[in-house]
Parts: structure tokens; sequence; C-alpha cells
């Protein structure tokens, strides 16, 4: 099957006087259409600067220094702005992480459904008011006349979300990037936001890129997973391997870090130290400095992504 | 939202008649009355006295208040203790109109104006535009009203002679619209200057704040150009803190209007009041005064609506 969405040697970094903070180092991705691909990793390893770099948002000063990025065979970085403006929102659209304030607070919710409507699709107003009632329906609002007439503030997190996710599904895209879409939620709304977007998911064949640290979310929603570490993908497998035998000592840390409700009540894991800053000059593994297992080359030589076994690559000395 | 402005204006009504005590107070304690001007210096003691006798001078300073009040309430400012003969109501009606017309026109100037570079100064952060636009504020805010009318008078009206130096029209000629203007245009300009400076810096940093809110990014994603992002999604934000702003302008215009009025002649009643405060002309000030709190009372008011208009968030 052919890929979606290719990212190739993607290197995103905010240039300042002194020197670039890099946020992405080289990474490749590529998602199947009708993937669910969940892409993991700690707080500041460039999970979010990678959905940034797709949908060409970054926050100033960040920039794209390196990379393609093709999307259907077209590449995204090439395109002008205008050419963008039509991608974003409706080939490709995202969900973020905050519900609370991602909604414009003086606009009505059917307003901010019917503007995406009409702009992608060319609509007149009562054809676009239609179909964001239908979208509404589809999230799972009954009194959708009523909710069209609402501003946000008058909505829960909950209600929000869905609503985000009305909003970007609306024009049909072929990829939602969602962003650390439940995270704000309480966990019994992430339970049914997580249904929500899988029915989407199985109704529509949309392609999912899900950015989280939650490996609990990842379990539920996701295919294939990728591990970020420090902007670089450190390993990659389809969903039962990882659980089952990660590869890379950071994937078994995350996962060892996750509260288990079963066995003994021992201190909860943590990895050791913090996400290195990038701007330091490493030798070897970037991970090598928090690493359990790190031995003599780790310091000294940087270890390469390679195919361990089927379909399951890590970056690792370890199997070499 | 009628209930809303019925109860908002009731709340003005304790506010307005505070502002009569204390202004009533404040003018008692100036020193010097109106017969030091009024009356021939050579006059015999007796009749001074006799003179404040009957104009009520003489009676302890509540009872002139209560007077005061009593007759305003009735809907009579009192006489002009200095211009006999004509009543305060005359005197203010025959000019209220002009100071309102140099008010709301430099109040559109200043929005007009103020906005779009504050907009401008937004978008284009840290860039030339953004430069020159904030150090022509600061040098705006910076600039003194008086000083900066004697220079447009000394440039446009006396070297160039473009505009006129003063007045509100041109004496002996009929009344046109455009002479209005012509006369207009250079007080309504620096009235508005004032505020000007200020209200681009408060807009360009509003406007700077809200790109940075999470909806504006969400507006992005949908794919909007830059246009529709900041005039759809940002404006109604970044405005409504100005709001406040125009309620705060309300009364800096009225007392900017008196040195401006004074500076171009405008017979308005900034110069009235100027002129009346000089003779201790009691009546009229107080006069003058109730008329400019209630139009910042008024002023407040639209602010406190405007808010309910454009932020849903609002509760009235």
């Amino acid at each position: 099957m052919e890929n979606l969405l290719t990212i190739k040697n993607l290197k995103t970094g905010f240039p300042s006087k002194k020197n670039t903070t890099i946020a992405v180092d080289g990474l490749d991705l590529h998602i199947k259409a009708g993937e669910s691909i969940a892409l993991v990793g700690e707080s500041g390893c460039g999970k979010s600067m990678t959905s940034f770099s797709i949908m060409r948002l970054l926050p100033p000063p960040g920039e794209i220094s390196d990379g393609e990025i093709l999307f259907e065979g077209r590449e995204l970085l090439k395109l002008s702005e205008n050419e963008m403006c039509k991608v974003r929102g409706k080939e490709i659209s995202m969900i973020f992480q905050e519900p609370m304030t991602s909604l414009n607070p003086v606009l009505t919710i059917g307003e901010q459904i019917i503007e995406v409507i009409q702009y992608h699709q060319g609509l007149n107003r009562q054809l676009a008011r239609e179909k964001s009632m239908e979208m509404l329906k589809l999230v799972g609002f009954s009194r959708v006349e009523e909710i069209l007439k609402e501003y946000p503030h008058r909505l829960s997190g909950g209600m929000r979300q869905r609503v985000v996710i009305a909003i970007a599904m609306s024009c049909n895209p072929k990829l939602i990037i969602a962003d650390e879409p439940t995270t704000a939620l309480d966990v019994t709304i992430q339970a049914q936001i997580l249904e929500l977007m899988r029915n989407i998911r199985r109704k529509f064949n949309t392609s999912i890129l899900l950015i989280t640290h939650d490996l609990g979310v990842v379990s539920e929603l996701a295919d294939r997973v990728v591990v970020m570490y420090a902007g670089q993908v450190v390993e990659e497998a389809n969903v039962r391997d990882i659980f089952r035998k990660p590869l890379h000592p950071y994937t078994e840390g995350l996962i060892h870090s996750v509260p288990s409700i079963r066995g003994e009540i021992n201190r909860l894991y943590s990895i050791p130290g913090n996400v290195s800053s990038s701007n330091k000059i490493h030798s070897g593994c970037k991970f090598a400095p928090r690493c359990p297992k790190a031995f003599s080359r780790c310091f000294v030589e940087k270890p390469r992504l390679a195919e361990v076994e089927e379909l399951h690559t890590a970056r690792c000395f370890l199997y070499e | 939202m009628i209930n809303y402005i019925i109860r908002r204006t009731l709340l003005a009504i304790p506010l307005l008649f505070g502002i009569t005590v204390v202004s009533f107070i404040i003018m008692q304690l100036a020193p010097g009355d109106p017969t030091a001007l009024m009356i021939d210096p050579m006059i015999k003691k007796e009749d001074l006295e006799a003179y404040k006798e009957m104009y009520g001078l003489n009676d302890p300073i509540y009872v002139q208040y209560f007077t005061w009040l009593g007759n305003m309430l009735q809907g009579n400012f009192g006489e002009s203790l200095i211009r006999q003969g004509t009543s305060v109501s005359e005197l203010i009606f025959a000019r209220l109109p002009n100071t309102l017309l140099l008010m709301v026109v430099s109040t559109i100037i200043a929005f007009l104006i103020s906005i779009p570079l504050g907009i401008l100064s937004a978008t284009k952060q840290n860039k030339l535009s953004d430069y020159v636009i904030t150090i022509i504020s600061f040098l705006g805010v910076a600039t003194p009203n008086f000083w900066f009318g004697l220079v447009l008078i000394m440039v446009f009206s006396v070297h160039l002679g473009w505009f006129p130096t003063g007045g509100v029209e041109t004496l002996g000629s009929s009344f046109s619209i455009l002479d209005r203007i012509h006369h207009l245009i250079l007080p309504a300009f620096v009235l508005a200057t004032a505020d000007m400076a200020g209200l681009t810096r408060y807009t360009r940093s509003n406007m700077i704040e809200v790109l940075r809110q999470d909806y504006i990014r969400t507006a992005r994603a949908k794919g909007f150009k830059q246009n529709k992002v900041i005039y759809k999604h940002g404006l109604k934000n970044a405005l409504i803190p100005v709001i406040t702003i125009f309620g705060l302008m309300l009364p800096s215009f009225i007392g900017g209007s008196v040195v401006v009025e004074k500076i171009f002649t405008w017979p308005g009643i900034g110069l009235l009041f100027f002129d009346a405060a000089f003779q201790r002309d009691y009546p009229v000030l107080m006069a003058i005064t109730v008329i400019g709190s209630a139009l910042v009372v008024l002023g407040n008011l639209i602010a406190d609506i405007l808010y309910a208009v454009f932020d849903p968030r609002i509760e009235y």
C-alpha cells in the first residue's frame, strides 16, 4: 500500500542569535492510508514540533532546515502559502491538546464549524449549516440546533473537545493529527473521546497521527508506535510488539513508568534525568547519559536506526 | 439587556450626586470670589456686602449647595454671576453642540487611525514599520496638547495658510458644512493625538497577546489566510479591552477640550469653563462640571454596554 504521508530526514529548529535549538533531528516517518500511528515520547522530545512541521505552523522563530514531507506524492515544504492553506483543515486537520482554549471565545460553535466548511467546500451557508449539524451529531451531540448557537465558554471540556473533533472532521480529511487529544480531560471523558476517535476512524478510514506521552492512549488507538527521543526516532514497531518486547532501553523505561494495578506496590519507576538539551554536542547516543544499559561505545559513536526484527526497528548498539 | 441598562443608569445617580458635592466643596476652597472681578474696585464696603448677601454668597456652604441642587433638579442652573442677565443653561446650550462635535469627531479620528496602526504594528512585530509606529506613538504621548496645537497653527495656519487659526466658522459668512469641517480639522486632530498614541500601543499589545492564543493556531490549522485569521479571529478578541480605553478616554476628551478650545478659540464649553474658572463664575462652573460628569458616566455606560455586546462571556 502506498504511503499517505512520508517524512524524510526532517530537521526543525529554533534559531536564535547565538545558536539553534534543535527540536527535530533527522526524523523519518511514514503513514499509510487508514493507518493510525502513535508518536510517543517525553515532553520536549520534539513530538509536537513534528506535527507543527507537517502543518507548516511552527511557532516563530521555528523553521524547518532540512528534509522532505511528502503527502500523497506532493512535497508540502515546497508548496506556496496559498496552496498550503488548501491542505490545512481540508486534507490534514488537527485536534489540539487544550479544548478550553483552542476554540475562539467570541464566536459561536456554529460559526466556527460553518466557516471551515464554507471555506473549503464552497457550500452556501444553509448547506454548510446542515453539514455542521451532521458533524455535531456524529461526535455525539443530541441538541445540535442549540449547540450551534452556544459560545464555547458554556460547554464543558469534553464537549469542547468533541466540537474540536467535529471541526477537524468536517472536511473529511485524509489525515488527522491529534496532539495530546485527551491530556487535558478527566479519565472518563478521555475514554469517551478515544471511543469517538476509534469510531470515526472505522467509519471514514481516516489516518491518524496521534501524539502523546500516554501509553494507555497508545494501546487504545494506534496500530504502530514510533518512539521519539531528543528529536530522533529511537524505536518503531507494531503496537503489540512494543508492549510485549520493547527493544530500546528508553522504550522499556517508558513502559516501566506506567503505574500498574497488578503486582507489588513499589516506588513508581522513572527514567533518571531529563531530555538532554539538544544544544550540547553529543559524540555518542543521545540517550546514553540516562541509559541504565549504556556501555563505553554508546558514549563515542552514534547508533543508527536498524531493523532488529521484521517491522521492528531500534536505534541502539545492544542490537548491532 | 434593557434591564441591565436601566440598572446601570440608576446606579449612576448616586455617583453624579457625589460628584456635585465634591466639586462644590473644591470650588468653595479656591481663593477669591466673583465680586473681586465684577465690581468696580472703588465700591463701598456696605454695597459689596449687600451684593454678596443678594446672591447668597454669605450663606453657609451647605445652604448654598442645597439651594443650587434644588434649582438644578428643576433644570435651572441659575444665572451667570459675571454675564448678568444670561442664564447658565442658555450659555451652555449655545456652546455644547460645538464641544460635542469636536469630541465626537476627534474620537472617531483617534479610533480610525490608531486601531489599524496598532494592528499593523502587532502583525509586523519588531520590523521596521512597527518601530516607526512605536517611535511616533511615544512622541505623541510625550507631546503636550497645547504645544502641538500651537505648532500646527504656526505651520498650517500662519505659514502655509491652509487652515484658519481658530473659531468655528468664517466670520460674516453663512453656515456651510465645508467651512465647518475646514475649521474643525486642526483642533479635532490635536485633541485626537492625545489619545491616539496610547490607543495604538494598547491595540498593538492586545493584538500580539491574542495572536499567541490557541484559538488563533486553530484558525490557522483550518487553513485560513493571514488576513482572515487576524480580522475574523483576532480583531474582535483584541478590541474587547480597547473598549475600556474608550470609557477612559471620554474624561480626557472633556479635559483636553478645555485646552484645545482655548488655543483654537473654539467656542465650546471648554472655553466657557476656562473663562468661568478665572472669573469664579460658580454657577457656570458647577453646571459644566455636572454636564461633564454626566458625559463621563454616560461614556462608561456605553463602554459597559459595548462589552456586553462584544463579549459573549459577560453575563448581565
